[in-house]
Parts: C-alpha cells; sequence; structure tokens
C-alpha cells in the first residue's frame, strides 16, 4: 500500500470520515484557545476544569440535558469556588485549584459509576471520535467556529489585557470579563474535545500545539495559526494510528502532540545555537541589574 | 508652570481620599489640588502610598472620598483625559508583541468596544513614537527593548491616548542613567504643550531637579511645594525617618 493510500483509505469509511471532522474542530479550537490559556499562564486551571467537566457531564447525563450546558456551568462553578478560596480565604491559587478541581472530578467519577457502564466513562476520560454521530459532529464544528472567530476577533483586547492589564482598565477594557470569556471558552472547547481526546486527553491538545507554536514564532497571529496546524496534524494522525495499529485514539492525538513540542525545541535550540545563549544571558542579566538599581520587588510594586 | 485662570478647575482635585487593602490603610484622609499644566514628583519610602495615590486617580482602587478630574467626578481614566503609565516591571514584556502592537493599545478608548486597531490607529501610534524620537523601534519585538527604550514605548502608548493628564509610577526605574534626563526632557516637553504630568518618583536626585513642586508621601501629605523646600535636610529626614546629619549629607 502506497502512502497516499494509507492516508487516505481510512477516510472513505463514513465513521472515519465523521471523526476526521470531529477531530479538525477540536483539533482547530483547543490550540487556538491554547494559545491564550498558555500566554495567561492558565494551563493548571484549564487541567483542573478538564477534570471538574467531567461533573457536569455527568449531571447533564442524569438530568438528559446536553453535555455543553452541564459542562459550562461546571466550568463556572469552579472558577467561582477558587476566586472565593483565594479572595475570601487566602489560599494559593493552585491550592485552590488542586481541591476543587480534585473534587468535582472526584463527583464526576462516582455519578459516572452510579449512573451505569464503566465503559462510558471511559469514554468520556479518554474520548473515542470512532463512535460520534453526525448531529455530535455538527455541534462540536459550531462552537469550534464560535470559539476560533471569537479567539481571532478579540485577539488584540486579549493581548492589551495580557501585556499591562492595569493600564488596559484604564482605557475601558473590561478585563475581567474578557477573563471570564477566555475561561467559558477552555470549557466549551473541553466539552468540544469531549468524544475525540476525553476530558483527560483535552488538555493535551490545548496546550501542547499552543506551546509548540509560540516557540516557532513571533506573533499572536502566527501562533493561532500555526498551532492549529499542528493540531489538526496530531488529530489525523492520532486517527491513522488508531486505525492502522489500533492504538487508543485520543491518548496517540496526545502523544502525537506531545512529540511536536519535543520536535520543535529540537529545532529552536539547533537554530538559536550557542550565540543566542550567550547573549540572553547577558540581556538577562542586565534585566536583574535594572531591577535591582530600581529597588523593585514584587512585594514592594503594590504598594 | 502653566498660570490658572480662576475659572478654570484644577486638573486633580483630592478630597479627603483613603486607600485600605483589608487592615492595611495604603492612603490616609489625603486632599490636594494639582493644577493644569503643572508637574509634580510624589515622593517617599516603600509603602508610602505613592503608587496607591496614582492608582486612586486612575479608577484602579477603591476609595473612600472624591477624585475629580477637571472638576468631574473620576469615570473610566481614559475618558476622563487621564493616561496611565503603571511600573514598567509589572507588564509582560515576553509576549510576541511589537512596538506598535502595545502602543496602538491607546488608541483602544477611541474606537468601538470589541472593534479592532485600524490603519488610522496604527499612523497616530506612529506619529506618537515619532515625538518620542522612538520610530525606528516601530517593528522590534518588546522583548528586545532596553529600560529607557521601553519607557518610551509606554510614554507613547500614554500620549497616543491624547490625554490632558499623564500618571506615571516609577518612570525612571530600572532605566540606564544615560537615558535618564532625556526622558525627564521628554516629561518637561509634553508639559510645555500643556500636559500635565504626575510622577511617583524613588529617585529623589531627580524630582529635585526636574519637578517644580514635590509632595512627600507617608500615607499622608507630610510636605508639598518645591524641591528646596521639601527636598532640604529636615524634610528627608522626617520623610524617610533618617537622622538629620545623614539626610543632610545625602541632600
Amino acid at each position: 500500500m502506497d502512502l497516499a493510500a494509507w492516508i487516505l483509505e481510512p477516510f472513505s469509511l463514513s465513521f472515519m470520515q465523521r471523526a476526521l471532522v470531529s477531530g479538525v474542530a477540536v483539533g482547530i479550537s483547543a490550540p487556538v484557545i491554547g494559545v491564550w490559556a498558555v500566554t495567561k499562564r492558565l494551563v493548571y486551571l484549564t487541567d483542573g476544569m478538564s477534570h471538574a467537566i467531567l461533573a457536569g457531564v455527568v449531571a447533564a447525563a442524569a438530568l438528559g440535558i446536553a453535555f455543553t450546558i452541564g459542562g459550562v456551568v461546571v466550568a463556572l462553578l469552579m472558577a467561582a469556588l477558587v476566586v472565593f478560596l483565594v479572595l475570601r480565604l487566602g489560599l494559593p491559587e493552585d491550592s485552590a485549584i488542586g481541591v476543587v478541581s480534585q473534587g468535582l472530578f472526584a463527583a464526576g467519577v462516582v455519578g459516572a459509576t452510579l449512573l451505569g457502564d464503566p465503559r462510558a466513562l471511559a469514554h468520556i476520560l479518554f474520548g473515542n471520535p470512532l463512535t460520534v454521530t453526525w448531529p455530535e459532529v455538527a455541534a462540536q464544528g459550531l462552537l469550534a467556529i464560535i470559539v476560533v472567530a471569537g479567539c481571532a476577533w478579540l485577539a488584540p483586547a486579549f493581548a492589551m489585557a495580557a501585556f499591562d492589564p492595569a493600564h488596559a482598565r484604564t482605557i475601558g477594557v473590561r478585563v475581567g470579563a474578557l477573563d471570564a470569556l477566555l475561561v467559558i471558552s477552555l470549557a466549551l472547547v473541553v466539552v468540544i474535545g469531549l468524544s475525540t481526546v476525553g476530558v483527560l486527553m483535552c488538555i493535551t491538545l490545548i496546550t501542547a500545539p499552543a506551546v509548540a507554536a509560540r516557540l516557532l514564532t513571533g506573533s499572536f497571529t502566527t501562533a493561532m495559526l500555526t498551532a492549529s496546524i499542528l493540531g489538526v496534524l496530531a488529530s489525523i494522525a492520532g486517527l491513522l494510528a488508531a486505525y492502522h495499529i489500533s492504538w487508543p485514539v485520543g491518548p496517540t492525538i496526545a502523544l502525537i502532540a506531545i512529540a511536536e513540542v519535543a520536535l520543535t525545541s529540537l529545532i529552536v535550540l539547533i537554530r538559536r545555537g550557542p550565540a543566542w545563549r550567550a547573549q540572553k544571558a547577558v540581556t538577562q542579566e542586565r534585566r536583574r541589574e535594572g531591577v535591582a538599581h530600581s529597588g523593585h520587588s514584587p512585594r514592594n510594586s503594590s504598594e | 508652570m502653566h498660570v490658572k485662570p480662576s475659572d478654570v478647575p484644577p486638573a486633580v482635585q483630592l478630597r479627603d481620599l483613603s486607600v485600605r487593602f483589608g487592615e492595611v490603610v495604603a492612603l490616609d484622609h489625603v486632599s490636594l489640588d494639582v493644577l493644569r499644566g503643572e508637574v509634580v514628583a510624589f515622593v517617599g519610602p516603600n509603602g508610602a502610598g505613592k503608587s496607591s495615590l496614582l492608582r486612586a486617580m486612575t479608577g484602579l482602587v477603591p476609595t473612600t472620598g472624591d477624585v475629580l478630574i477637571n472638576g468631574r467626578a473620576l469615570r473610566v481614566a481614559r475618558a476622563s483625559g487621564v493616561a496611565y503609565v503603571a511600573q514598567r516591571s509589572l507588564a509582560r514584556w515576553d509576549l510576541p508583541l511589537t512596538v506598535e502592537d502595545v502602543v496602538v493599545c491607546g488608541r483602544q478608548g477611541h474606537r468601538a468596544t470589541l472593534s479592532r486597531p485600524s490603519s488610522r490607529d496604527r499612523a497616530a501610534a506612529r506619529d506618537c513614537l515619532a515625538l518620542l524620537g522612538v520610530q525606528g523601534l516601530t517593528h522590534r519585538r518588546i522583548g528586545e527593548l532596553s529600560g529607557g527604550q521601553a519607557q518610551r514605548v509606554l510614554l507613547a502608548r500614554a500620549l497616543v491616548q491624547d490625554p490632558d493628564i499623564i500618571v506615571l509610577d516609577e518612570p525612571f526605574a530600572g532605566v540606564d542613567p544615560g537615558a535618564v534626563h532625556g526622558l525627564a526632557d521628554v516629561l518637561m516637553k509634553l508639559n510645555d504643550e500643556g500636559v500635565t504630568v504626575l510622577c511617583a518618583l524613588h529617585e529623589i536626585d531627580i524630582a529635585a531637579k526636574h519637578f517644580a513642586r514635590i509632595v512627600a508621601l507617608q500615607r499622608r501629605v507630610l510636605a508639598d511645594g518645591p524641591p528646596s523646600q521639601v527636598l532640604n535636610g529636615d524634610g528627608i529626614a522626617a520623610l524617610y525617618s533618617l537622622p538629620v546629619d545623614h539626610a543632610q549629607s545625602d541632600a
């Protein structure tokens, strides 16, 4: 079998066509929103959210409503609980995220077990796009278009709020609303990725292509474009691996996405070379000296 | 300093202004006026409330008391004609942005919410960079800038807002000594064009040399006047809790 046939033949089958569209929807939307999750240093929050959303999905299944609704409601609930623990009790952010997300995840596992079929739990955790239906694919596609279009349009505002949130507030940018929109979009993407890579692997598809793209590119626009290409490549390669060598789809997509980061890191290290590293060391030293001269530290800068 | 016609309200009026963070009092019943066209330096030790004062003037922290800008209660800072330049170290210089991307952010208030920067916005950004003599940096990555260049970029972002008042928090921090006076000259040039300039400063030598009015803060206003009056030996000793002979040798 030649390479073209090896790649194309599986997609002549109906279930593989559905899996392909589903994979492309997640492969584009997850890395695009991932660029902003990485920029805003929300990776751990996203990881926690991907676990917590299991509780929302299980609750939605029990109530007979759309998974998306359950997922978004639990994502917002998690965000509210984290904010409460951080602001009212003074807990460190990572501790609050860990406690809340694992609590909701545990509740979701218990709920899924009580609901019945343990295979359904594995399906939610690790995904299986080979069983996805056309209505599910259509919903995934629609949500993916909304998320990607929103990210592309709001990119300047996201960048402004990430660069200097205090200044952004003074010119009327609603930084809190943008953050909330980002959290909701991340929740939507986890729900979109539910049947393709599962809630546990979705964080990989959100983070890894975005990290690789940030290493390779010099602007947010090209980072979003590059990340989505890498995400689609990982999704398609994962589907082919599942078809030809019977590897589990979700974890395989995640492994390929991680391999993209490893390969990108290697390319960047080779491209930069020792001269770049020496220059960076000098720059960092100069910055440290500058900060020392200014007498600044995170403690006194918020006087 | 510009002469104030009697019917023109001050640029900034603070009335019984207090800022608290939980149990910590950052500012305690501060009242002062800043006239239009003044250049004012706020000095004091760490924790004196300098940054809190500037953030109160820009609506970034909850306050008690009144903040009036040009005679009206403060709304969103930009809408009140105030441009804020936060401490340079608090911005994310690692992001994949160009200088033009950063400066054009200042135009957000000139266009509809959620709309994207237009070619007119970008042209305005380039004009401001040219005004500050750094037009050559327009397409430079922000992570490659020196301290002085980065500060001018933030100043350009403030200028593109077309403000009446510029509020700067530690603008000389981390700036190469050779670039300090150039940056101070830029601020004075802006002031000559009618912009009111308010700075929080650690560097009392720069304050004494370039600023006509000094406000010494220690949660309250300890002293307010020209440098010769506020930054003499006794004034510095009171402000920094130093023995008088030591403060005099520093001054």
